[in-house]
């Protein structure tokens, strides 16, 4: 959806960082650094991808750190429930929980899609709003405390661990490759499957070319018969429901869940969207873009780290690299303009 | 300034473009191009759409440099590297698109940018006093402190004026400045244009409207395809000549009309519908096989009518009827659902999606027909697009270039090879040939008619008098608000259409 060539600054950058990265840091290119930052991404890169659908309409959904919070202690609360355990099982209540996580994620989204679309309120109010009210109801939920080890006096402690470690197979399990001293990461291997799935539904189905459309132009739109509302209904779930599916692999990898987690997740989300060439006005974007920026952002943190450098300068370095990344495309794109005003001339 | 002044150059002009040559990439969009502007005199430039006129206009307002060439103001070599440059050696453009911020008073985009004052503190009361002066001169009866948003695109433009003339003008350039304007506010722009030539003020005046060129006009220079190709004084040369010189061609502004035979039933009947504050007690019909050409002056309400036919604005009175049976569009998908289809007025905001390409713009209201469980089929959908661009005869017929860089007459070919595929019953043209050229609007009057003469009922809204009495069978004209009456084609003559247009005080 942006012309060819200028899509390829930020990819050329992610390279040249990796490149850099990889000569400094011994050890940075290993398989298990590699895959370790993969792993890293993940969230990010699932919470991002579904952010471009939201962005591409030209709309913003600042709720999905909150919704991570908040879809996270409820499946939390599901896995550890006495009544799931005892009816599913532990194996039953994780798949019960993943379940629960991501329609949570979902409910969210149709809330802030259905305020957006059909009353007409500005995404950036809707979403502040749900944003707030999220990470309250999580806090509610569970009492300002993190859900997740059992007391050792507990009568469904053995099960429950059991729940906890079927859910983190999936949030913190790796399957083993030959060649990868650690197998590589499921929610890494979830995220590509789900770039992959995302890139097709924008590109080659008529609801993604509706979404293109209604962040191109959403009154040509209107007159041409798209269902403008159901459109944002949908990216706004999609969003929403990315987050829950994110919460759901926190909650696995990190055994727990916690209503302060996720916090600030959403800038980095539209960060990495936007850094993936996603216009915030809407009908450019891709989902390549995400995954791309998303590894961007995660390569920059894992490189800082094995450098040893102090945390408050990578996330300074983290800003200046986001502009310089963002820069670097738009000077990209200058090039393409002139190159093709030369070819012409000739 | 009817009579042409005795000698076709009496002085040195103010303006001198000498072999001016700009390329962008694919087209040389001025090719060694001559052109004089002098003080007190209106210099009329026209073509068709690409010709060059905007480039050239962008050249003299310094927003875009000529690759080779020279530019002369008053007979001194100058070199604009940005805007600000021209201005400040008194030359304005005033584009189509106006250049005001709606939110501020008109008086405060009159000083935008040279507010007047010290240590960055406004005098607000100098810049008021001053500003209602200059547009006081200018004719301007509205309150200067209201803003900008809330005028009449009349009434902005002489915001625009008076800004020039705040900043001392020696050159204005107006950009189709009546696009947009009715009659009678076209009349007042033109006195104002005078006002500015007897003042001294050298005129560049852009238009698509030939009659309005020969009315205000001294001399007249025609470009195209980047090159000048007529340059005179305008009593030199007639209408025939100077679409002649526009087209390369001789073209025929063709009535049309054809005969047939009696039309058949009403297809689509409007009775007294009425929306508050808008349109009230609007009946009309139309059949299969027929153009009903929808007249009346900007603001009479005819788009306000299409809009509610094509559902995509409701209406609060009265009642629709589609093939006999009872027809409420709720939204603009439920019309086409029904058959009936709208080409909005703008393209840019409401035809077309920009930054998508011609295929993606023409299968879009189809978009359903080229899906299996929701997945376009890529090869079904290109074909569609390529037929579809062939039947309009889109040029260049790429259907991979994006909407946004094509000319007005090709996106509007766009738009209509749309709603060429949905096959729809009903389609509701708005002003299907504003701001496109000559040989395009005959080839898109031909695809209207084309339309009718395969038996769908056309409606189609045109200020262009001619445009209407080439094309409508029956001619239903519209005046603040209501139906003021109907013509048959053998009857509609371009005064008749007009006495019932103009309102009541003006008609008598």
């Amino acid at each position: 959806m942006a012309p060819r060539a200028a899509r390829l600054g930020v990819p050329l950058a992610l390279a040249g960082l990796v490149l850099v990265a990889g000569v400094l840091i011994p050890g940075f290119l290993s398989p298990a650094n590699l895959t370790t930052i993969l792993l890293h991404v993940s969230i990010n890169g699932i919470i991002a991808l579904g952010c471009t659908f939201v962005i591409i309409t030209a709309g913003i959904d600042l709720s999905v750190g909150s919704v991570v919070g908040l879809a996270g202690v409820l499946t939390a609360a599901t896995l550890t429930s006495g009544t799931v355990l005892r009816v599913a099982g532990p194996g039953g209540a994780a798949v019960v929980a993943g379940l629960v996580g991501i329609a949570a994620g979902a409910a969210v989204g149709l809330l802030n899609g259905g305020v957006v679309a059909k009353l007409g309120v500005a995404p950036f109010i809707v979403t502040l709003a749900t944003m707030t009210a999220a990470r309250g109801a999580a806090r509610l939920v569970t009492g300002g405390v993190p859900i997740g080890f059992p007391d050792p006096g507990d009568p469904l402690y053995e099960r429950k661990i059991a729940a906890l470690d079927a859910l983190h197979a999936v949030g913190g399990g790796r399957i083993p490759v030959p060649g990868l001293p650690n197998g590589f990461p499921v929610p890494a291997l979830v995220m590509l499957a789900l770039v992959a799935a995302g890139a097709f539904v924008l590109v080659r189905t008529r609801f993604g070319r509706h979404v293109y459309a209604v962040g191109g132009n959403e009154e040509a739109s209107r007159l041409a018969g798209v269902a403008v509302g159901r459109i944002k209904l949908g990216t706004y779930a999609i969003c929403g429901a990315g987050a829950g599916l994110a919460a759901v692999l926190l909650v696995g990898q990190l055994r727990s869940g916690g209503p302060d987690a996720g916090m600030l997740y959403e800038l980095n989300a539209i960060a990495a969207a936007v850094i993936g060439g996603t216009s915030l006005f809407g009908g450019v974007g891709t989902a390549w873009g995400a995954l791309t920026g998303a590894l961007l952002i995660g390569v920059l943190n894992n490189g800082l780290d094995l450098l040893g450098v102090q945390s408050f300068w990578q996330e300074i370095a983290k800003g200046v690299i986001i502009l310089l990344a963002v820069l670097f495309d738009v000077w990209m794109k200058r090039a393409d303009a002139r190159r093709r005003a030369r070819a012409a001339r000739i | 300034m009817t009579p042409p002044a005795p000698s076709p150059t009496p002085a040195p002009p103010l303006l001198a473009l000498r072999a001016v040559t700009k390329r962008f990439p694919g087209v040389v969009a001025l090719d060694a191009v001559d052109f004089d502007a002098h003080a007190g005199r209106v210099h009329a430039l026209v073509g068709e759409n690409g010709a060059g006129k905007s480039t050239l206009l962008k050249v003299v307002a310094g927003a875009e440099r000529p690759d080779a060439g020279t530019l002369a103001l008053g007979g001194a070599p100058v070199s604009f590297g940005a805007p600000r440059d021209a201005l400040s050696a008194g030359v304005t453009v005033m584009y189509q698109e106006l250049s005001l911020v709606p939110q501020l008073r008109a008086d405060a985009n009159i000083f935008l940018g040279m507010e007047p004052g010290r240590h960055g503190l406004l005098d607000r009361h100098a810049a008021a006093a001053r500003a209602g002066e200059v547009l006081r001169s200018l004719g301007a009866d509205f309150d200067p402190a209201t803003p900008a948003g809330d005028l009449s695109v009349a009434e902005q433009q002489l915001v625009e004026l008076a800004r020039a003339l705040v900043r001392d003008a020696r050159l204005i350039a107006l950009d189709e400045p009546t696009a947009a304007l009715s009659l009678v506010e076209t009349d007042r722009l033109f006195e104002q244009v005078r006002r500015l030539c007897a003042r001294g003020i050298a005129v560049i005046f852009v238009s698509h409207r030939l009659e309005e060129v020969r009315r205000i006009a001294d001399e007249i220079t025609v470009l195209r395809d980047g090159r000048r190709v007529f340059a005179g004084p305008a009593a030199g040369i007639d209408d025939a000549g100077l679409i002649r010189h526009m087209v390369g061609r001789d073209v025929e502004y063709a009535r049309l009309r054809a005969a047939r035979g009696a039309p058949g039933d009403p297809l689509l009947e409007v009775r007294s519908l009425g929306s508050r504050g808008r349109f009230s007690d609007v009946s009309l019909a139309v059949r299969r096989g027929e153009i009903v050409g929808l007249a009346g002056l900007v603001g009479a309400g005819r788009t306000e009518v299409a809009r509610c036919l094509a559902g995509a604005d409701p209406h609060d009175a009265g009642a629709m009827a589609l093939a006999g049976a009872p027809y409420r569009p709720a939204s603009p998908r439920e019309a086409i659902a029904r058959g009936v289809v709208f080409l909005p007025e703008d393209r840019k905001t409401q035809g077309l999606v920009l930054g998508m390409n011609v295929r993606e713009n023409v299968t879009l209201a189809a978009l359903g027909r080229f899906a299996r469980r929701g997945v376009i089929r890529a090869r079904a959908e290109r074909e569609a697009a390529t037929r579809q661009t062939r039947a309009v005869e889109l040029r260049p017929p790429d259907i991979e270039r994006e909407a946004g860089t094509l000319s007005g007459g090709n996106q509007q070919k766009v738009v209509l090879a749309k709603w060429l595929l949905v096959d729809a019953d009903v389609l509701i043209f708005d002003e299907p040939t504003r701001g496109v050229d000559v040989a395009a609007k005959v080839e898109l009057h031909q695809l209207i008619r084309g339309l009718a003469d395969a038996g769908k009922a056309v409606v189609v809204i045109s200020s262009e008098l001619p445009e209407i009495l080439a094309l409508a069978d029956r001619v239903v004209v519209m005046r603040e608000g209501r139906v003021s009456g109907e013509l048959p084609a053998a009857g509609a003559t371009a005064e008749g259409i007009l006495a019932l247009a103009l309102p009541a005080s003006h008609a008598a």
